[in-house]
Parts: structure tokens; sequence; C-alpha cells
């Protein structure tokens, strides 16, 4: 059973790597804002997700995995509302979205 | 001219062309900054003698400044390594040096009641570096709101407006269904953890200054999700002073007894508990308390100073 456990430790560990790698790529090599934001967002969800459950796995006490089950909710609940609000204010800030997006222009009604 | 200056003071850049260049040109690339050296370079002067010596200076500029990197860093490193070896070794006694902490170590659970031993050095041993600390706190607070508060002399009426409002509606803050939800729901915890925190800080790691800037961020959450009319409910600029003044004033007072007692050879009336319970540690749980506070109040009224130009509701 031990072997087995860390299999999977080693395996879910493995994918959040996966995802992390993706996540520093995107952030460092994409020019539009909105790309960054999402490849950040995918560390934020996706790669934290697989770290936990590893994390999970690989402690086996009901009380750890209660635990890191809060810890996930709580960042599952936090990280994308961030992540929603950088997109947000460059939704209002940025002058050169209309070339990306089509949107009505808060600016002048302020 | 006032209220076109006050328009662009808001964020409105229309009717300003000629002061003010939007830009419409992307990102500088790579090969745009290899096309700017090389017209740069076809500037130079044609005379082949000249260009040879500009570009052996660019060239010794360059060995130059390796040379010099690289020996500062090797001195550097030396000088580490040195340090290093003139140390103790790992493990044996140096009596010199680690008298005090060891100490700290041996006898701080018997002499200040705190499990946690960092709770007991800085605010038993060393507590009065931390009232000097939390001092700080609030005069640094003070000094802010001196220049940022709005009161009767310092109000702009046409800015009046700005700080209360222009600010929310800009960046739609206060109409953010999905902040306002998660804020709704995660900001009693904040507390919740805050507290916890703060009231555990002689049995765990914690205390006062880190659980009191985890109230402080969730003050700021609060005022940011739900708006500046829900955190004022909570915490008025009067209530702000009185935590803030009580607190300060409880830690000096209390230490003013605790430093006349010892420096007096008196007996010292305050019970230190049994070590691992919850009211334990003497005065160490009620002091974490008052630093908790004073750090908390301070975060929230820089926060709401920055925002809006007052602590809070009067």
């Amino acid at each position: 059973m031990e072997w087995l456990r860390f299999i999977l430790t080693a395996l879910f560990l493995g994918i959040a790597v996966l995802f992390y790698i993706t996540a520093v790529l995107g952030t460092f090599r994409f020019r539009f804002i909105m790309d960054r934001v999402h490849s950040g967002g995918i560390g934020d969800t996706a790669a934290l997700f697989f770290v936990v459950l590893a994390c999970m796995i690989g402690s086996g006490e009901i009380m750890t995995i209660l635990k890191l089950a809060l810890v996930l909710a709580f960042m599952w609940c936090t990280s994308p509302v961030s992540t929603h609000f950088l997109g947000q204010i460059e939704y209002y800030m940025d002058r050169q979205l209309n070339r990306y997006v089509e949107r009505e222009d808060h600016h002048e009604s302020s | 001219m006032k209220s076109r200056l006050r328009a662009w003071f808001d964020g409105d850049l229309s009717g300003m062309e000629e002061f003010v260049q939007v830009t419409e040109t992307p990102d500088a690339t790579h090969e745009d900054f290899k096309q700017t050296e090389l017209a740069f370079e076809e500037s130079l002067p044609q005379n082949p003698r000249s260009r040879m010596i500009e570009r052996l200076g660019r060239k010794s500029y360059h060995i130059l400044y390796r040379v010099v990197a690289v020996t500062s860093c090797i001195v550097f490193i030396g000088v580490m390594l040195y340090v290093i070896g003139h140390l103790s070794r790992f493990g044996t006694d140096n009596p010199r040096a680690d008298e005090v902490s060891r100490r700290y170590i041996e006898s701080g659970l018997e002499e200040t009641g705190a499990t946690n031993i960092v709770a007991g050095m800085i605010l038993d041993y060393r507590a009065f570096d931390t009232l000097g600390e939390s001092h700080v706190l609030f005069t640094a607070l003070v000094c802010v709101a001196m220049l940022l508060q709005l009161d009767r002399k310092n109000t702009r009426r046409d800015l009046e407006d700005y700080y209360t409002t222009t600010l929310d509606v800009y960046f739609r803050t206060s109409q953010d269904r999905i902040l306002q939800t998660i804020g709704f729901f995660v900001v009693p915890f904040i507390m919740m953890f805050g507290i916890y925190v703060l009231v555990n800080g002689h049995l765990s790691p914690g205390g006062g200054f880190s659980g009191g800037a985890i109230l402080g961020a969730g003050m700021i959450i609060l005022s940011c999700s739900l708006g500046f009319k829900t955190a004022d409910r909570l915490l008025t600029a009067r209530r702000l002073n009185l935590v803030t003044f009580i607190a300060l004033a409880f830690y000096s007072i209390s230490k003013c007894y605790v430093f006349y007692t010892g420096a007096n050879g008196l007996e010292n009336h305050i019970p230190k508990g049994i070590p691992g319970a919850i009211l334990s540690g003497g005065l160490i749980l009620p002091l974490n308390v008052a630093v908790g506070l004073v750090v908390a109040c301070t975060m929230y009224g820089f926060f709401s100073l920055f925002r809006r130009g007052k602590l809070g509701s009067d």
C-alpha cells in the first residue's frame, strides 16, 4: 500500500510541476496582458489543486486532509478574484485594448 | 482651464491631445533595439580612425566592466569565507557569543512562562524594544494623518468627490458582485485567523505583529469589497483612536509596573500560570493583544488615509 501511495504522490506532484511550468512560461513569454493573467491563473488553480492533492495522499491523516481541503477552498476563493481584478483593471485602464476586444467606453462617463 | 484640468485629473483625455500624447505603438522588440543600434553605428563619424577608437573604447569598457564585476564578486566571497572560517564549529560551545541566547533557550520557559520562546523574548526580556516599536507605528500613523487627513483647512471642495466616490466608480469595486460575495464569506475567516494568531502568540508561532497584520489585512479587504460604509460600522475614527490609545497606555503602564518591581527587587504579583495553557505566560498574552491591535489599527489607518483622506467616519 505504501508504494502505491508514494507513486500517486509523485505522479500528482509531477502533474503540478507541469502546470507550474506552463504558468511560468506563459507569464514570461506572452506579450498581451490577458494571456499572461490567464496563464498565471492556471498556476493559481490547477497546479495548486494537484499540489494539495499530492500532499493529501502523502500525509494520509484525516485532520491534515481536512486542513489541506480548507487551504484549497480558501485559495480557490481568493486567487481567482485577484486574477479577475488584474484583468478588470487592465480592462478599464488600457486604451489600446480596443484593438483586441469589443467594449463600451467607460472613460467618457466618469 | 480649471474644469479641463479637473477633467484630466479624473482620467479624461479627450480635448487634451495637444498636452498628452496617447501612444498607439506596440512594445519594442529585440529587432527594434538591433535596428536602433545599427542606426547609431551608422551615425558615427565616417572617419575610419575615429570609428576604430569608438569601437575600441566600447570594447575596453565592456572588458573593464566584466573584470570589475568578477573581481568584486571574488573579493566579497573571499571575505565571507574568511569570516566563516573564524566562526566556531556548529554544535560546539562558544561562551563569548551565545551566552545570552543560551540563557533564553534554557530558562526562557521557566522565567517567562511562554512556550513560544520568541514571544517570551520580545515581550518579556526585550519588552522595552517592542514598546518602542509599537510607538513607532503609532507615530507613523500620526505623521501620515498630519499629511493626508482632509480637515477644515485641508479640503478642496472640488476634489472631495474624487476621494469619496470617483475612485470607487472608476474601478467598479463597489459594484463588483464577485468581490462582494467572496469578501462577505472570506473576511470573517480572516478575522478569526488573526484573532487566533494573536491569542495563541505565547503558545505557537505568531504573536502581536503577525496577528495584527492579518487583522489589518482583513479590515482592508472588508473596506475594499463591501465599501467603506460597512467598515465604518466596525471601526470609526473615534474607536480607532480609542483602541490605539488604550492599547499603548496599557502596554506602558503594565511594563512600568514590571520594570519598577524588577529593578527594585520587589515581588511580582502577576501569576505565570501553567506553561501551555491559554491563560499563561503572565503579561505576554495581554501585551500580544495590545501590540496586535496597534498594528491592525495602523495598517487600516494607512489604507484609509491614503484611499479617502480620513481615518473613518466622524
